[in-house]
């Protein structure tokens, strides 16, 4: 079995595991009570109909008196054709919900996925070419710290000391200010700091840790003997294997903090994206928006792992796909 | 002048674009609303109105810079058909007026039609004002906009407006291409002030293709209602962009019926004043208070803490507002409710009297109000030109008739008339057995003052009567449906020595105290419910007897209540209404049928060059009005 | 984790974890080991006590008080008389179980201590972050029972901390000294109050044993099916190996955070919900980790002269492959843990967690609002809780370097 199939039955697994996790998502919501069916029979009361009949009459126009299996067909077939629904909390068909809210998610997490990114591993090799001086002490409380605030809470205080007090920050996000201006990048500056504070850190231990030990390697001696630059010689020689190792961990990591930091980052600056979106539906059980928003981050989710494994295979050549059935 | 109307003064009325929506009376979703917006994290969303009069410039003052309001949470609809949010009815009214309003002396006010009765308030004459036009193609304002409205979306079964509960039993008869009348099944004096029949014209013809297939999940739906793109001259701005979960942008409309109506305050002749306006949403209070402070926005709401630091803070003039919306401690005297033990020890008046009496009111306003709130001892706000006077009431819970001496005798009387063997251990309420009374409380889940309300409960009937009470937080959305509404099933019950049936039950009475929610609650502060100090008569829907049509925690009434509001709605003057509310709030005070704790006041912060917003209750009928004296 | 073995690095480094775990283990098999009989004998009581609870306790009183009225035990006087949660039973299982399998070996053999020790003791930071750590157990095991639980006194609101002043205008009532129309902090109140009037400083202390339980009592589980799964993934290989991975692979791309709220917003629930959602999708790093690491090990050589001569794969496992990884774990789980804490404070600062109970997020969220004027608020539990979550950071960094000699630290330079 060659790249493509390892490739093929990858991606095939990646389509189960979605339906799997689509699956337990309508159980738990099959379970539940569906709050339309007592809104209709309240409705039919307050003008003096029948709340039974409006009970019947909503149980059959939400398709809740068929038999549950046509029911989970109708749900994945409406799953995988996007058609989600209308969302109530909104006022707008679920799927336009949330491409706008995509819109500002992307605003604030593609410069910092960037940044993550780039500066990461060079921080990371930096300090590991610096290992034990004062530079690579500062970059690793850099790190640490960075991993250890709460997001939420570096973020409140960020926007107290940058918004309140020093009036450098705009504390209402303006979505009226286009996507690639200065006042937008102003607004959006302190929740990259803080999610780039965040996530660099744990990519910054392990480039510098996996650079360490290509630090003395044979061929490092080698090269720095024949007298190349030693920016050279890092460039060459510790960033490009340090990478391998480390691309396999970026997009799991990475994917972890954005379900949880993009929500509490999202809530605390204000920023209309998905995170805030997911955690109103929630406030304001709009379940056709819960729905979605679960599966978007599901599918990303997915696909992140996806690529990770990938990447993994592709770029390891230590792994062989022949031996592994899967 | 027509009669019945004008006399009503200073009664107080809420501002009307932005309470309309808290009066549907009896539904659920509304007295939620009414919960919520009582609490800590509402406070004002840009009251909309403003009083021009305060300050009388030379000339009109310029057109200038744009208001900017923060508010907490987004609005889910703006479809006027189906809005019931209070929120989204300000987002509302910056592009739509809705029929009427009240002035800053309550007095009625019409903006697009008048309304007049000749007999007392059986049949209503609208007159709709001419010149009133929609968005191209849509024509103008006329009376078969609203008729057609009236008769094919409120009074139908399938469309289930917001309003449709207000047009039941109520014939309406084109009379002239802008005139219009309403029959109602029985007078009502005052009914302009119960908002029922507050109209938003929306044109005909966006509607119609949904009537002809009743297909209400279309209509819900339709874009050009929801984006307001059918406003015409109707409103002082036009709706520029709704970005959900952002909050909505306007543009000025120049061409605003109301510069030349020819009524109201000078102002209005070239109004508005503002070149835009906004809401924004901001979740966070704190982010919220910085964009007041800061001036980034010109209006928000101030929580009772700050709001003495925001005075001496000259970048913010504070308004301090009394409302009619209570605090109030619901215990549950359905069959569901006092899980503590045999019986339920709340259907006893005496033992109410006891929880009012536990609960220290004057520490409740200074510590978690401080200061800025008033007791609530019966179902009207002080103000209230129908309160009966504070001599005239019980003032449990103040004083001396607040302690754990007064409270365990008021609970002693209870336990007394009980027929289970309730007693006193030492200081504590304990079961027959011998155990501990457990009590659990609901309230608001994310609302930082009413949890705190509850723990303060808790505290003090821990104090006083030795309750424990299990502090339990909840969705409102979820307490809705499980716990303080029910399917309506009727029934009949000897309600005080008289058989009553519950001929149309309701979800939030479904039928007598067998009829229980599907799940078991003892207490609760989720809700906060309007005491209608406009027309107590709306009130009605609250204490009409135990069948009336909303009364979730199953309260027999032991007074006469179906007789005093008979006499109330047959007074032929508004002298006479006076004795059967008198009557009414004395009886409602020593009943205690919700716990009434206190009037929390609505504290807002504006911009301190923004000439308009007034301290009363009245604050905001003008907004148009209202500029920035730069 | 590295990549290019150096094998005289690997013959100088002392493979304490492998050899010693062997004497250890030595000659016991077969028979239940004296460990876990205690455990099994110190477990009953508290089992027993969950037991009575469910059978004989009143609903409207508490396990203790029930106990002590039935045995005329004083135990209100040790503090026992809080209500008792199936997360308080399950938070004494997994101390004991941590007593009898971490800490009394360390204890039973003292050389493997003393090397620890030594070794951990040139590591400043993490020994610093231990200590801290050390006060946040003693803190959050004994704090409930010397502190009363959180009580509110809203007429005490918002009082400052001792040495510090708020504006009058901001307090209902001063409890301290007042002056230049400033209220000054106390002595009550250590740390002030929050806006109902609780002292932040029990807030923080009591935060501490949600804290502590949330650590070990989802280490715990996580542990228990991430070791059985990988090491059994790993020895058993062929198709057991296969399904083990994919339902890994299911249980790391399922987004626990999301699949939580969904939970939440179905049914409601609280802290127990909390730790059983996350552990039970949170083993599989730990199950990938295992298994990699185990099945480097059972190439070793040992394991397979243990093979060769008959073992059986059970007692391969036991004997050579979890003791063989059992430091890797550890590390592995030490930094698994902040990322429950964190998880937790979020939800509790988003307003989603268990209201019912003090954790630091719920004193962060309740003091967001006033964090211009009562900073101290936010503060006191936000920066405790950065410094626990830094702390096991350190720690499982720490030991990272006990355990992979190869990836040196600075701080022991």
């Amino acid at each position: 079995m060659g790249v493509a199939g390892y490739v093929a039955l990858r991606v095939g697994w990646a389509a189960v595991v979605s339906v799997i996790i689509v699956t337990v998502t309508f159980g738990l919501l099959a379970a539940a009570p569906n709050p339309s069916v007592q809104q209709a029979a309240t409705q039919a009361a307050l003008e003096g109909g029948d709340p039974q009949e409006a009970v019947e009459r909503e149980r059959q126009l939400r398709g809740l008196d068929e038999p549950l299996h046509v029911r989970y067909l109708d749900f994945l077939t409406g799953v995988y054709t996007l058609e989600w629904g209308w969302s109530e909390y909104r006022s707008q068909p679920v799927t336009t919900a949330l491409a706008d809210a995509v819109l500002y998610t992307a605003q604030y997490s593609i410069p910092w996925t960037i940044l993550t990114v780039l500066f990461g591993p060079l921080i990371g090799v930096y300090s590991a070419a610096n290992m034990y001086t004062w530079r690579d002490h500062a970059a690793t409380g850099f790190a640490f710290f960075g991993y250890a605030i709460p997001n939420f809470f570096f973020g409140i205080i960020l926007l107290l000391i940058f918004g309140v007090w020093l009036e450098w920050i705009p504390i209402v996000f303006r979505t009226e200010v286009p996507a690639f201006s200065l006042a937008n990048a102003r607004q959006l500056a302190i929740p990259v700091f803080v999610l780039v504070t965040g996530s660099i850190g744990a990519i910054m231990r392990v480039s510098r840790n996996e650079s360490a030990a290509f630090r003395n390697a044979t061929f490092m001696k080698t090269a720095k003997a024949k007298g190349v630059s030693p920016l050279r010689a890092y460039a060459y020689h510790v960033m490009r294997p340090t990478l391998v190792p480390l691309s396999t961990t970026l997009v799991g990591q990475l994917l972890a903090i954005f379900l949880g930091s993009s929500l509490l980052v999202e809530v605390v600056f204000g920023i209309p994206g998905l995170g805030r979106l997911t955690f109103n539906a929630l406030v304001a059980q709009d379940t056709n928006l819960v729905l979605g928003s679960t599966l978007l981050f599901t599918f990303l989710a997915v696909v992140g792992n996806l690529l990770e494994d990938l990447a993994f295979t592709v770029l390891d050549p230590r792994i062989s796909y022949d031996d592994r059935e899967l | 002048m027509r009669p019945g109307r004008h006399t009503i003064g200073a009664a107080g009325g809420p501002s009307i674009t932005r309470r309309q929506w808290l009066t549907g009376l009896g539904m659920g979703a509304t007295a939620g609303l009414a919960g919520c917006s009582a609490d800590d994290d509402s406070g004002t969303e840009a009251t909309d109105d403003g009083d021009g009069t305060g300050s009388e410039p030379d000339g009109t003052p310029s057109v200038s810079g744009t208001y900017d309001t923060v508010i907490p949470s987004s609005f889910s609809t703006l479809n006027p058909l189906y809005n019931t949010g209070s929120r989204a009815g300000t987002a509302i009214g910056r592009t739509l007026d809705p029929g009427y309003t009240f002035n800053t002396d309550g007095e009625y006010f019409p903006l697009l039609y008048d309304l007049s009765t000749d007999d007392g308030g059986s049949v209503w004459v609208f007159d709709i004002r001419e010149g009133l036009s929609f968005t191209d193609p849509y024509g103008q304002v006329d009376a078969s906009t609203f008729v057609y409205q009236i008769r094919e979306l409120h009074q139908t079964d399938w469309a289930a407006t917001a309003a449709s509960a207000d047009w039941t039993g109520i014939t309406v008869e084109e009379t002239g291409e802008f005139q219009f009348q309403a029959e109602l099944p029985e007078p009502r004096l005052l009914w302009p002030e119960s908002y029922d029949p507050l109209l938003y014209p929306v044109p005909t013809d966006i509607v119609d293709p949904y009537v002809a297939d009743e297909d209400v999940e279309g209509l819900r739906q339709e874009e050009a209602l929801l984006d307001l793109s059918f406003t015409g001259n109707l409103g002082g701005y036009t709706l520029e962009e709704w970005e959900r979960g952002a909050g909505t942008t306007y543009s000025r409309n120049d061409e605003y019926y109301l510069r030349d109506i020819g009524e109201g305050p000078e102002l209005f002749s070239n109004a508005p004043y503002f070149e835009g306006a906004s809401i924004d949403v901001v979740e966070e209070r704190a982010s919220r208070l910085a964009a007041l402070e800061t001036g980034e926005a010109d209006s928000a709401g101030i929580p009772p803490e700050r709001f003495s630091e925001f005075e001496q803070n000259p970048r913010v003039s504070t308004y301090r507002i009394p409302q009619p919306f209570n605090r109030i401690l619901s215990v549950n005297m359905r069959d569901n409710g006092w899980n503590a033990g045999p019986g339920n020890l709340f259907r006893h008046t005496a033992f109410r009297q006891g929880l009012a009496a536990a609960i220290g009111k004057e520490e409740l306003i200074a510590g978690i109000f401080r200061g800025l709130a008033q007791p609530h001892y019966t179902w009207q706000p002080s103000w209230s030109e129908w309160h009966p006077g504070d001599d005239a009431v019980t003032q449990l819970g103040t004083g001396d008739r607040y302690g754990g001496e007064v409270a365990r005798g008021l609970v002693g009387d209870a336990i007394a008339d009980s027929e289970f063997g309730y007693r006193f251990d030492g200081n504590a309420l304990v079961t027959p057995e011998g155990e501990t009374i457990t009590l659990d409380l609901y309230h608001l889940a994310g609302g930082e003052t009413s949890q705190l309300i509850a723990e303060f409960i808790g505290e003090e009937l821990s104090d006083s009567l030795g309750i424990e009470v299990t502090i339990e937080a909840i969705d409102a959305v979820r307490f809705q449906q499980d716990y303080w509404t029910a399917a309506p099933q009727g029934g009949t019950d000897t309600v005080d020595g008289e058989a009553v049936s519950w001929d149309r039950p309701t979800p939030n009475n479904p039928g007598p105290r067998s009829v229980t929610s599907a799940e078991s609650w003892d207490m609760s502060i989720v809700y906060g419910l309007n005491t209608y100090p406009l027309n107590p008569l709306t009130n009605a829907a609250f204490f009409d007897g135990a069948d009336a049509r909303y009364n979730p925690v199953g309260y027999y009434p032991e007074f006469d209540a179906t007789g005093v509001f008979e006499r109330a709605r047959s007074a032929d003057s508004e002298a006479a209404l006076q004795e059967p509310f008198t009557e009414l709030f004395q009886n409602l005070a020593e009943e205690q049928p919700y716990v009434m704790l206190a009037f929390g006041d609505e504290l807002s912060g504006y911009t301190p060059d923004l000439v308009g917003p007034t301290e009363d209750f009245f604050n905001g009928w003008d907004f148009p009005a209202w500029y920035f004296d730069a | 984790m590295s990549t290019d073995t150096d094998p005289n690095a690997e013959a100088d480094a002392p493979r304490f974890d492998r050899v010693d775990w062997e004497a250890y283990a030595g000659g016991r098999t077969g028979r239940v080991s004296t460990t876990t009989k205690l455990f099994a004998l110190t477990v009953a009581p508290i089992v027993a006590l969950a037991g009575y609870d469910r059978v004989a306790a009143g609903e409207r009183e508490t396990v203790f008080d029930a106990f002590a009225a039935a045995t005329d035990l004083p135990l209100q006087a040790f503090g026992l008389d809080f209500a008792v949660t199936a997360v308080d039973y399950a938070f004494a299982a997994t101390l004991l179980l941590f007593v009898w399998y971490l800490v009394v070996p360390l204890f039973q053999h003292p050389r493997i201590a003393s090397h620890y020790w030594r070794r951990f003791k040139r590591n400043r930071p993490a020994l610093v972050s231990l200590a801290w750590l050390f006060v946040v157990f003693g803190g959050g095991l004994l704090g409930p029972l010397v502190l009363n639980a959180p009580e509110q006194n809203i007429l005490a609101g918002h009082q400052p901390p001792v040495g510090l002043t708020v504006a009058e205008a901001n307090v209902p009532q001063c409890v301290g000294e007042v002056a230049d129309g400033r209220c000054g902090g106390t002595w009550e109140y250590p740390l002030g109050t929050t806006r109902g009037g609780v002292g932040v400083f029990t807030g923080v202390v009591y935060g501490m044993t949600i804290s502590m339980k949330i650590a070990f009592i989802t280490t715990t589980i996580v542990a228990g099916i991430g070791i059985t799964v990988g090491t059994v993934s790993a020895y058993a290989g062929g198709w057991v190996d296969e399904v083990a991975m994919r339902a890994v692979d299911i249980v790391l791309s399922f987004p626990t955070l999301l699949f939580f709220l969904l939970v939440l917003y179905v049914y409601g629930a609280g802290l127990g919900m909390f730790i059983v959602v996350f552990s039970l999708f949170g083993w599989g790093g730990t199950a990938r980790y295992v298994r990699s690491k185990a099945l480097s090990v059972s190439e070793e050589e040992f394991v397979k002269a243990g093979r060769l001569s008959g073992a059986s794969t059970r007692r391969v496992v036991r004997r050579h492959v979890v003791p063989n990884t059992a430091s890797s774990i550890i590390t592995q789980l030490t930094l698994l843990i902040p990322g429950f804490l964190l998880a937790e404070a979020q939800l509790a600062f988003l307003g989603l967690g268990d209201s019912s109970i003090a954790s630091w997020g719920q004193l962060i969220a309740a003091g967001r609002s006033d964090l211009a004027f009562a900073p101290w608020i936010v503060l006191a539990p936000g920066i405790v809780l950065f410094l626990t979550i830094l702390a096991f950071n350190f720690l499982g960094d720490a030991l990272l370097d006990a355990v992979d000699p190869e990836a040196t630290t600075e701080a022991e330079r």
